[in-house]
């Protein structure tokens, strides 16, 4: 049994079919990478674990137990942490209010995430505390939604494409980040268009395209394959 | 001006402003976190003073009224709570629209209640003597009541800062205002959270209504002027903006103070005239930002599916006119009632469709339909009793005046969407009542235009025809009512209104195809003002008098209820709507003084069972039962999607 698992579940946005069957399966302590161009369904899959567009067909088992279904406050609960693509932070909240207003403890974990331990992990953070989301550059507001997801101390963390539009000296930083989290205990399920960015940080990967898993292996056997990357990630 | 006159008048605009704070902070508070505009926040605030009220009389002096004080917002929270649990939290997947309906329902309701319970007169309350007197200020008397309210009103400002800063609930709220669904993704209960948000904004209209009552006094409906002038403040301010309340409190306020001494007879004008300039210039309001779009819920789409329905188009022309030779045949074996009854509801049909161009076609929820009909009952009242022009061509200059102001109105509303074109379609609406109720010289002010002339129309050489009877009026106002629904039927299955259809649809996508939305939105405004102008006109020939009331916003609000009674995604929906209204009205009003009760029932029963309305309600069970039937093949997408 794995940690988080996907059997062929099947979404919707009203009429349109977006998500055709998707299976995933992530072990305990894993980062693993869900990989595909603009429009492929990787933010629906992560809309669809974490309940905002639930899926109508197939189910989502995290630790056994059946979530799908579950409204997504509740989902969160379990233990299942969504970092979304657009980097929304609370604009009208400071940042340290953005971490605040997140926080919460559902299980006795050994060790809690709180606003010190983010802020030793992301000091930037703490020199913009009292500064409002809105006023974040783009990298600080992608730490500061990430840090925010880590403030529910969740088990699972769903990363929808933190490095998108980031420098790459930001982008390196993020990966360090990841790493970090990982080494936290924390499974990381990551969204990405860019193949080389996950290649650091994960050691397995999905292929997604047009909503259904087109391929799955390690991250080296799909650095070197080069058909699937020429039919599904070139752009 | 001396001293002592500023004073005065000062701490009056305070106190008005202090009103206006306390009951719209709980408005803009409830739209921020719940995202409805709650018509019925009024209604709180008159069962707030309700409750003083009775409080009061049963333990009388200081100790009752500092209880009652406490007791009355508590009492409107518990009943918050109970409307938000029971009937608020089951329609929150559908459409905006739905939750203004049922908020609308609760007004008419809670009314009615408050009439049963409490008797129609106006009820004072009173004070305990320490708060009845007045001191001196700056050489100004100053009730002392006034200043109670003026130090409590900033008290409560500043503990709601508290609450929303220093917090973790207060800090949730604001959270959840500018996101909603990271917030549910971040662990936060949203059901839990709307209902305290409910309840809680009931407190603050509660303690409006409490401290407000023993100043001004009480009566069923006084919260349809309240939940208006509120409106607007939050408007200006910034929808769901505490700041913007609180600063357009002070605005409002002080305009009005100043409007009663300088313009008296256009001071409610002024805030209207206020509210417009505010959203013309800056559409979010002074503190406000743009609404982000709502994606198309599921419900939504299902609802849409309904217009589609084969059934809807396999209509043969022969059957469409079947009702009209039906109607030819009514005054036969009709009396007079009957006919009238009917001539009624050939004009409100003829208003709902034109309304539901917007509405159900355009996406648009125009709130201000009232002026147009108006326009167009005051054109034809005007021409008639104050110049010789004869009947057809008065009538027939109606939806062209209507049109014209329809052209002014829409250029300016059409920039907006959502809930701010509704709420400047209102401001336009009442600015034109406000003038109308009080400029005696030319619209007769409240008193109106009575005993219109209807003179004959001549037929050329063959006579004239008399329009004066019942009967005569029946068969003239069904045949331009006729034409006029085949033009809108037309107009709406022509590529314009296919055009429009796909900007309700995905205003976006049709714009990416480089479609001039505004202007096709302005013209749907324009053909929707000019067909109710008609209505309107055709309204001041049967009744042969008019009064503004037929302006007021309340009368705007009708073409609304009677679309989303029939169904507004179908075309003959709003008429079916007008039928059951005017009839429920008539026979209602009959039988019982409760036809708000009756009619809050219905329209919440509506809501809460029937949201395609009773159009597309038949429409929905004739497809299924035909597709049971296989008589038309099933559209896949909704079976797969909503299973
Ligand atoms: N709210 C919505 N309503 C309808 N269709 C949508 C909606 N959101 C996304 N889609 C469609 O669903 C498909 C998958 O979108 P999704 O956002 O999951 O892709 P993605 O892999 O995350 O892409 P990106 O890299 O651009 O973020 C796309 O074709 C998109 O157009
Ligand atoms: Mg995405």
């Amino acid at each position: 049994m794995a940690f988080l698992e996907l059997n062929s579940i099947n979404t919707y946005y009203g009429r349109s079919h977006i998500l055709f069957d998707v299976s995933l399966s992530i072990e305990k302590g894993e980062v693993v990478s869900l990989i595909g161009r603009n429009g492929a369904g990787k933010s629906t899959t992560f809309r669809s674990i974490i309940g905002l567009t639930p899926p109508q067909a197939g189910e989502v088992l995290f630790r056994g137990e059946r979530i799908s279904g579950l409204r997504a406050f509740r989902i969160c609960r379990k233990g299942i942490g969504f970092v979304p693509e657009d980097r929304r932070c609370f604009p009208d909240l400071t940042v340290r209010e953005n971490l605040e207003v997140a926080a919460r403890r559902e299980k006795e974990t050994a060790v809690p995430w709180t606003v010190e331990r983010i802020y030793a992990l992301f000091p930037r953070l703490q020199e913009r505390e009292k500064n409002l989301g809105s006023q974040l550059s783009g990298g600080e507001q992608q730490m500061l939604t990430i840090a925010r997801t880590l403030m529910t101390n969740p088990e699972v963390l769903l990363l929808d494409e933190p490095s998108e539009g980031l420098a790459p000296l930001v982008v390196s930083l993020l990966a360090d980040m990841i790493l970090r989290i990982r080494k936290e205990g924390v499974t990381v399920l990551l969204a990405e268009q860019n193949l080389h960015f996950c290649a650091k940080v994960s050691d397995r990967g999905y292929v997604i395209d047009k909503g259904s898993v087109k391929y799955e292996g390690t991250m080296s056997d799909l650095l070197s394959n080069e058909e699937v990357k020429e039919k599904y990630l070139a752009v | 001006m001396d001293l002592s006159f500023l004073t005065v008048q000062v701490l009056s605009a305070l106190r008005q402003a202090a009103f206006l704070f306390l009951i719209s902070s709980g408005l803009t508070l409830i739209f921020g976190v719940l995202n409805i505009l709650n018509f019925a926040h009024g209604a709180l605030y008159m069962l707030g003073a309700y409750f003083m009220y009775w409080v009061t009389l049963q333990i009388v002096g200081p100790a009752g009224f500092l209880l009652a004080l406490v007791a009355a917002p508590l009492g409107v929270a518990v009943i918050a709570a109970v409307i938000e649990l029971g009937l608020l939290r089951r329609i929150y997947i559908q459409e905006e629209i739905y939750q203004l309906l049922l908020t609308y329902a609760l007004v008419l309701i809670i009314d009615d209640l408050a009439k049963i319970v409490f008797g129609p007169e106006f009820k004072s309350i009173s004070k305990p003597e320490i708060l009845s007197g007045s001191v001196t200020l700056f050489d100004g008397t100053v009730p002392v009541y006034t200043l109670l309210v003026v130090v409590l009103a900033p008290a409560v400002a500043a503990l709601l800062w508290y609450l929303l800063y220093r917090t973790k609930t207060g800090k949730v709220v604001r959270a959840t205002s500018s996101d909603r669904e990271m917030a549910d993704a971040l662990g936060i209960n949203m059901s839990a959270l709307f209902t305290l948000v409910f309840a809680f904004g009931a407190v603050l209209a509660g303690l409006g209504g409490a401290l407000a009552g023993p100043a001004r006094t009480v009566f069923p409906g006084v919260g349809t002027e309240v939940i208006i002038e509120s409106f607007v403040v939050v408007v200006i301010g910034g929808l769901g903006n505490l700041w913007g309340a609180l600063i357009g409190s002070i605005l409002i306020g002080s305009l009005e103070t100043i409007g009663i001494i300088v313009f008296p007879e256009f001071e409610m004008s002024l805030i209207y005239l206020l509210m417009v300039a505010v959203l013309v210039v800056r559409p979010w309001g002074l503190f406000g930002r743009p609404l982000k779009v709502k994606a198309l819920s599921e419900k939504n789409l299902a609802m849409e599916a309904q217009e589609i329905s084969p059934v809807h188009f396999a209509v043969h022309p022969a059957v469409r006119w079947a009702p009209l030779l039906l109607l030819l045949l009514v005054p036969l074996f009709a009396g007079r009632f009957y006919q009238y009854l009917l001539t009624q509801i050939f004009v409100a049909s003829l208003m709902a469709i034109a309304f539901n161009l917007l509405l159900g076609m355009t996406g648009l929820l125009s709130f201000g339909q009232a002026a147009f009909f108006g326009v167009g009952a005051y054109t034809a009242g005007l021409l008639l009793t104050k110049t010789g022009l004869g009947t057809l061509s008065a009538l027939a200059l109606s939806p062209v005046v209507a049109a014209a102001a329809a052209g002014v109105i829409g250029f300016f509303c059409v920039r907006l969407s959502g809930v701010h074109f509704a709420m400047l379609t209102l401001a336009f609406g009442q600015l034109i009542f406000t003038v109308v109720y009080k400029w005696y010289g030319f619209t007769g002010g409240d008193n109106g235009i009575q005993g219109i002339p209807v003179n004959p129309i001549p037929l050329g050489g063959l006579g004239d025809i008399d329009i004066g009877s019942t009967q005569s009026m029946y068969y003239f106002v069904l045949a331009v009512v006729a034409l006029s629904v085949e033009l809108l039927r037309r107009i709406r299955s022509s590529p314009f209104g296919a055009t429009l259809k796909s900007i309700r649809e995905n205003g976006q996508r049709a714009a990416y195809l480089g479609l001039n939305v505004k202007l096709y939105q302005w013209t749907a405004f324009v053909v929707a003002g000019a067909f109710t102008g008609l209505a309107g006109g055709l309204y001041a020939l049967m009744e042969k008098s008019i009064s503004p009331e037929i302006i007021h916003w309340t009368k705007s609000a009708e073409p609304v209820l009677m679309s989303i009674i029939g169904g507004i995604y179908t075309f003959v929906g709003p008429a079916v709507g007008a039928v059951v209204y005017i009839t429920l009205n008539s026979y209602l009003v009959a039988w019982t003084e409760k036809w708000a009760l009756v009619l809050g029932l219905v329209l919440l029963t509506l809501v809460l069972l029937l949201p395609g309305g009773v159009v597309g309600f038949v429409n929905e069970k004739a497809r299924q039962t035909l597709g049971k039937l296989r008589c038309i093949r099933k559209w896949s997408f909704s079976k797969s999607a909503t299973s």
